[in-house]
């Protein structure tokens, strides 16, 4: 067979193969989401089950969270095999360590290498899953206000071995089952992570065996360089150019500026060479809190990005980063942060930032591609309450996902609107208020969106969705950190802000009042909390959008007459018909 | 005498029960201006063939079962009934927020759904019963008047009704109906209650919206479909099939359309469940149904057939959730009409685009230029361009090869023939995966099942796809082309109950779960008497959504309960760990186990299931003839030829071969043997010590 020959089956094998990787990562996890415990994990799936590369590099992952996977398995897998190179059958890894490569350390990961019938390490199978407690000094995954890793108190296993042989090392699990909170619903997650691994490996083993070894690993260096190619063929069609963008996170903890922290992305395309770069240099040094982001969390929300930018099939893997690369310093608070520094929160708030930042470089680089920015996370709709029952008086605790939105408008369509935050991207699923009225004592009066309160654009940002609960017959603690109560999701392009984030406690006889933009807030029974989310920025003028589109956003019953006349300059009538004659002289005024 | 009728996008399919276990099968076009001319059309067609007059024909009709996609269809399209939304207060948006989720992380080009009813005909209702059951705000009865008025000033045509709670106190349910009932009295409405009474308010909504919105338009057609089948001579009863797999009688459908679904589908397992008992040699069938779009795969497992409780209709999280269980079928987008392209970075792909039936592949000359995967089977001399549909349509060898040189062999580097084999190949890959995502959901192993392949474009890669997944054997069943209509024969008249009752192992109530039983065994009794059923011709089935506590996701455990009706809390933990560890692979025998809705299925055979089967060659042993085929490991190969029809049991077919009919081609790839069975169908043995690398 000529190299031509070899070429040429590549394009037929390719497909099949890529679909039996793509399956053997799905079927991880479905594993772990269906057997999963904390809602965390089974319901915002808060997880990512991938294969890595011998070499590290990240070649297939399924239904994941974007900001878990995209960059850190590689990392990980590397350290593990720097600290153990002797990789037998049977050994299983627990790693959690923000400076090796993971994203936070409630993001428990195991690591599987998958050897081959002669012991020869192949793959590594990764499965990480949030955990609902990791061991930290207060009761939070989300540890905002610590000063350092010892004040988080979170345990760190930095590639500690966890099972020889397929069998568990019971001293380390004895550790983890004495210093975690909730230790039995860990210990449910612990089993579905490491199924989910192991039969990640078991379908790899029968894979590997079938085609033979050497066949696969050809396989995942042409799939690699398959993925490339994508990359560098949708990076040719870009337009060529640099932007800078700020975003400002606010000021919830003393330690940031007063007027906020601003984060500030460099994008540089070149479709010459097809490829992007990232710069977050230009920003402040890391600072004595939980906000930091891991290099992880760096480098993914850099990537999301720009893969948010990019036509959606091509596929994420260490083939597709070849071309992007993103500039990252040391003790900068988006960059590689040096232990001791805590990245208890590194998933979420300024990881948001930098992605949107980036998105919305994407778009003013290049008006049909990229995002404006996503409303800013957390609103106490996805708070962590808890307290008592009246009647049993048995403790509970669970964190809400009662609520979010904040989808950011895009070249090609408006806000998917339930995004949550950039990093989760709408994969997280939204409460039942049945099923949470069930679990603990609580009664949600009302779940809506607000009236009016998309991010004005040609294509529109998501509404905010006002949620009001309270506690049942008890009292209810109620914590959350609710971003994007000063500083909107901005639009692009001349789209317009988001809704700002809010919140309210509604006291017993039915008066409102303001509620601190951090909890923890302790609501008496009759008492209830009002949470906003953080709406979605805009993309292209507002008087843009067609007008089609504004009329039937009023006959649908989201959009008022008023509004549609002044924001959009679009004229309806009654239930939402289009005024055409009025509409025009509308529009043509505004230009 | 009984017939079955299912009417398709294409062709409407009949089969006739001639006898115990003998059917004939007969295809009309279907007619969607009018449905009902083209099942006269079928029944005209087999009443010639039985030479009788249609009245005389239909005159001898014991039972006549209906299945269709009308309603599937006028849900994806939109095109149903003006309907409102009745809603506890505060909470108008359940139909937008659903769930959450979304399938496809990095991909903005679509903006969120909208939901299956605007807020604009959303109404709420003032009044809150809680989690308990307890009323913490009266219903403002009042205002629902005025939401009655001005929903009708609206124009409404049909109103859902979905309140928080109403599964544990229906009371504000009923009274909204009551007022409905006296304010708009010709206005039908649905209550999420009566209707499908589960947990969780979107699922429950959804039903509730979506079966009200079809009300108006299936009453029509079933009454007009009843009128015109009576009038054309019909005596017997006349049944519809459900997305459960069974039937109910047309009447009743009328109220709970969204029942109808899934009605062609669902049949398809039902059907595959009968072929493989005869064969008994696996416990668990895979049953694929090949269209010309799609590609239906679901599960038949100990005799059983696997439900959902999330059944989409159009795509997960674009679509809208049904809110019932149904049985389990995996489409995909994978079809004889998918087109096959070669991306930008030198891959070969299939589908996601389809050619349908219009203009349809290359090779029907009706203007389709990128080559499908029917025009690979042309290329590859799987298909005979000249014996189409029993010689009825000539294809186009030569522009089909044509387009398969252009968009694939050129841009790959490679021959046509091998191109041609590389399009089956991927579309195999594909269409594996499918059956990998059920059977992986459900914890089954492909390799020990039997795959059972229906439809018209079955034929071309089954073997291939039996031969990936290393099933041992495939079958192929005679009347395959139209497997759904065959099932509706074999099915039962079904009906299903549940009731919501949390349960835990260790806060077992004894008498609550008996009373549960209890009240769902009166129900099925209560059906099946009114259906004519004896206790001896119904079977109960009960099963339990089950999960560890502080899981999310339930998984139905069946149960039995002992003669007095009871069932104990230890044996449903064990169950329950033996099926988690069969799904998941593992157990957590010190963990609680949470119990949430009860159900009982009842299936009343109230026609002699047939005991064995035995088939009639219709024409007398031909020798095979021969044609040349391309197999990418074997090249260019003569092969024999085999006419299914005329197959006796006694040949021992050994791939590479073709069994044709009119309906269909079987390509018998090598490393396969085949052979008739007793039941007629076609039965294909695998050898996976040798089977293709991939």
């Amino acid at each position: 067979m000529s190299a031509g020959d070899a070429n040429r089956m590549d394009g037929v094998r390719l497909a099949v193969l890529a679909q039996r990787l793509q399956g053997i990562a799905k079927k991880m996890a479905n594993t772990l989401l269906r057997s999963g415990r904390s809602g965390v994990l089974n319901i915002a799936r808060d997880f990512s089950c991938c294969i890595v590369t011998s070499d590290h590099e990240l070649v297939a992952a399924a239904d994941s969270l974007p900001i878990h996977v995209l960059s850190g398995p590689d990392l990980m897998a590397a350290h593990m095999k720097a600290t153990h190179p002797n990789l037998k059958p049977g050994d299983a890894f627990l790693h959690n360590s923000p400076y090796h490569g993971c994203s936070h350390p409630a993001d428990h990961t195991i690591l599987v290498p998958v050897l081959d019938g002669i012991g020869k390490h192949r793959f590594t199978v990764v499965a990480k899953a949030h955990q609902a407690d990791c061991g930290n000094s207060v009761p939070t995954t989300y540890m905002g206000n610590a000063r350092d890793v010892y004040e988080e108190g979170a345990l760190i296993f930095p590639s500690v071995k966890v099972q020889s042989n397929y069998e568990h090392i019971h001293d380390v699990l004895r550790m983890c089952q004495l210093r975690i909170r909730v230790p039995e619903q860990w210990w449910g997650d612990y089993q579905a992570m490491l199924g989910a691994a192991r039969i990640g490996e078991r379908e790899l083993v029968s894979l590997g065996e079938e085609i033979g070894w050497e066949a696969l690993d050809s396989f995942a260096s042409a799939f690699l360089d398959y993925s490339e190619q994508r990359a560098r063929s949708e990076m040719r069609k870009l337009k060529k150019g640099t932007a800078v963008v700020t975003t400002v996170h606010d000021a919830i903890f003393p330690v940031m500026p007063k007027d906020g922290l601003p984060i500030t992305a460099k994008v540089t395309t070149d479709p010459e060479s097809a490829t992007i770069e990232v710069d977050l240099t230009d920003n402040a040094d890391c600072l004595p809190f939980g906000l930091n982001l891991s290099e992880s969390c760096a480098r993914t929300a850099a990537m999301i990005g720009v893969f948010n930018s990019l036509e959606a099939s091509v596929p994420k893997n260490a083939g597709a980063f070849r071309r992007i690369t993103v500039k990252l310093r040391e003790n900068c608070v988006v960059g590689i942060p040096q232990h001791p520094t805590s990245c208890s929160v590194a998933t979420t708030n300024l990881a948001d930032r930098v992605a949107s930042a980036v998105q919305m470089a994407m778009a003013e680089i290049d008006g049909t591609r990229g995002l404006a920015e996503c409303g800013a996370p957390q609103a106490p709709s996805m708070a962590v309450v808890s307290g008592k029952h009246s009647t049993s008086g048995k403790p509970f605790v669970n964190q809400l996902f009662l609520g979010f939105s904040g989808g950011a408008a895009g070249a090609a369509a408006d806000a998917w609107e339930t995004i949550c935050h950039v990093g989760n991207a709408g994969m997280s699923f939204l409460d039942s208020i049945e099923l949470d009225e069930l679990r603990q004592p609580i009664l949600v009066k009302s779940r809506a969106f607000v009236l009016d309160s998309e991010g004005p654009g040609r294509h529109t940002g998501a509404r905010s969705l006002e949620v009001e609960f309270g506690p049942l017959g008890t009292e209810l603690e109620v914590a959350y950190v609710n971003d994007g109560n000063v500083n909107a999701a901005r639009g692009v392009l001349g789209g317009s802000s988001g809704y700002l984030s809010n919140q309210l406690i509604r006291r017993a006889d039915g008066s409102t009042e303001p509620a601190p933009q951090v909890g923890p807030i302790l609501l008496q029974a009759g008492e209830s909390v009002i949470s906003f989310t953080a709406g979605g920025g805009g993309y292209g003028p507002a008087h843009d959008r067609p007008a089609a589109d504004v009329a039937a956003d009023v006959a649908s019953g989201i959009l008022s007459g008023e509004r549609a006349a002044k924001v959009y300059r679009v004229a309806t009538t009654g239930v939402g018909a289009l005024d055409i004659a009025k509409t025009e002289a509308l529009r043509i005024a505004t230009k | 005498m009984r017939v079955a009728i299912d009417t398709g996008g294409t062709f409407t399919d009949l089969v006739v029960e001639v006898a115990s276990g003998q059917y004939r099968m007969f295809k009309a076009s279907t007619t969607p201006e009018d449905p009902i001319e083209g099942i006269l059309n079928a029944l005209r067609l087999a009443a010639r063939e039985h030479e009788k007059s249609l009245e005389v024909f239909l005159g001898g009709v014991t039972q006549f079962i209906y299945g269709t996609t009308h309603p599937i269809n006028a849900v994806l399209t939109g095109n149903v009934a003006k309907t409102a939304f009745f809603t506890t207060e505060g909470h108008p948006d359940v139909l937008t927020l659903r769930e959450g989720g979304r399938p496809d992380a990095f991909d903005f080009s679509r903006a969120s759904p909208k939901p299956y009813i605007p807020r604009a005909l959303t109404w709420e209702v003032p009044g809150r019963i809680a989690a308990s059951g307890s009323e913490l705000a009266p219903l403002d009865a009042a205002s629902v008047v005025r939401s009655i008025e001005s929903a009708v000033e609206r124009g409404v045509e049909a109103v859902a009704v979905c309140l928080l709670w109403s599964i544990i106190n229906p009371a504000h349910e009923l009274q909204v109906g009551e007022l409905l009932k006296k304010h708009a009295p010709n206005l039908p409405f649905t209550l999420s209650h009566q209707l499908n009474p589960a947990l969780r308010e979107y699922r429950r909504a959804s039903s509730a919206a979506i079966n009200a919105s079809l009300q108006p338009m299936m009453t029509r057609f079933l009454q007009s479909l009843e009128t015109k089948l009576r009038a054309a001579g019909l005596g017997g009863r006349l049944d519809v099939i459900t997305s459960q797999g069974g039937l109910v009688d047309a009447r009743e459908a009328q109220s709970t359309p969204i029942h109808l679904l899934n009605s062609g589908p669902s049949m398809a397992p039902v059907a595959g469940r009968f072929f493989t008992s005869e064969v008994g040699a696996s416990a668990t069938a895979i049953v694929a149904d090949t269209g010309g779009t799609t590609y239906d795969v679901s599960l038949v497992s100990d005799n059983t057939i696997p439900w959902t409780r999330e059944m989409w209709v159009g795509e997960p999280y674009y679509g809208h959730m049904t809110g019932f269980p149904s049985i389990d079928v995996k489409s995909i987008g994978a079809g004889g009409g998918s087109i096959a392209w070669v991306d930008d970075g030198g891959m070969l792909r299939i589908g996601p685009q389809s050619a349908g039936s219009r203009p349809g592949p290359v090779c029907y000359s009706r203007g389709g230029t990128q080559p499908t995967v029917t025009d690979a089977a042309v290329v590859l001399g799987y298909v005979d361009a000249q014996f189409f549909l029993g010689g009825t349509m000539k294809l186009d060898l030569h522009a089909a090869r044509l387009a398969m040189q252009r968009y694939v062999a050129d841009p790959l580097g490679i021959s046509v023939n091998d191109a041609a084999y590389a399009v089956l190949e991927v579309a195999t890959e594909n269409m594996a995966q499918a059956i990998e995502d059920l059977t992986v959901n459900q914890g089954i192993d492909p390799r020990k099942c039997q795959l059972i392949g229906g439809g018209g474009a079955a034929g071309l890669n089954s073997v291939a796809i039996a031969q990936r997944l290393k099933c041992p054997t495939l079958l192929i069943p005679q009347f395959g082309a139209a497997m759904s209509a065959t099932g509706a024969l074999l099915s039962n008249l079904s009906a299903f109950f549940q009731t919501t009752r949390f349960q835990s192992v260790r806060g077992f109530q004894s008498d609550v779960v008996s009373a549960v039983l209890h009240e769902l065994t009166s129900k099925a009794m209560a059906f099946a008497s009114a259906n004519g059923a004896t206790r001896e011709q119904s079977t109960l089935s009960y099963s339990v959504e089950a999960r560890y506590a502080d899981q999310i996701w339930e998984i139905p455990l069946p149960f039995r309960p002992d003669n007095a009706g009871h069932v104990s809390a230890d044996s449903l933990a064990q169950s329950f760990h033996r099926e988690h560890t069969r799904i998941f692979g593992y157990e957590d025998a010190g963990s609680d186990i949470e119990f949430i809705t009860w159900s009982v299925k009842v299936d009343c055979a109230t026609y002699a299931q047939p005991k064995g089967r035995s088939f009639a060659t219709y024409l007398d042993p031909v020798k095979p003839s021969s044609r040349s085929i391309y197999f990418r490991d074997v090249g260019e190969v003569v092969a024999p030829v085999y006419l299914f029809e005329a197959l006796t049991g006694e040949e021992h077919i050994v791939g590479p071969a073709i069994v044709e009919s009119s309906f269909t081609s079987i390509v018998i790839n090598p490393h396969a043997t085949a052979r008739r069975d007793k039941a007629g169908s076609l039965e294909i043995t695998i050898d996976n010590s040798a089977g293709e690398k991939a």
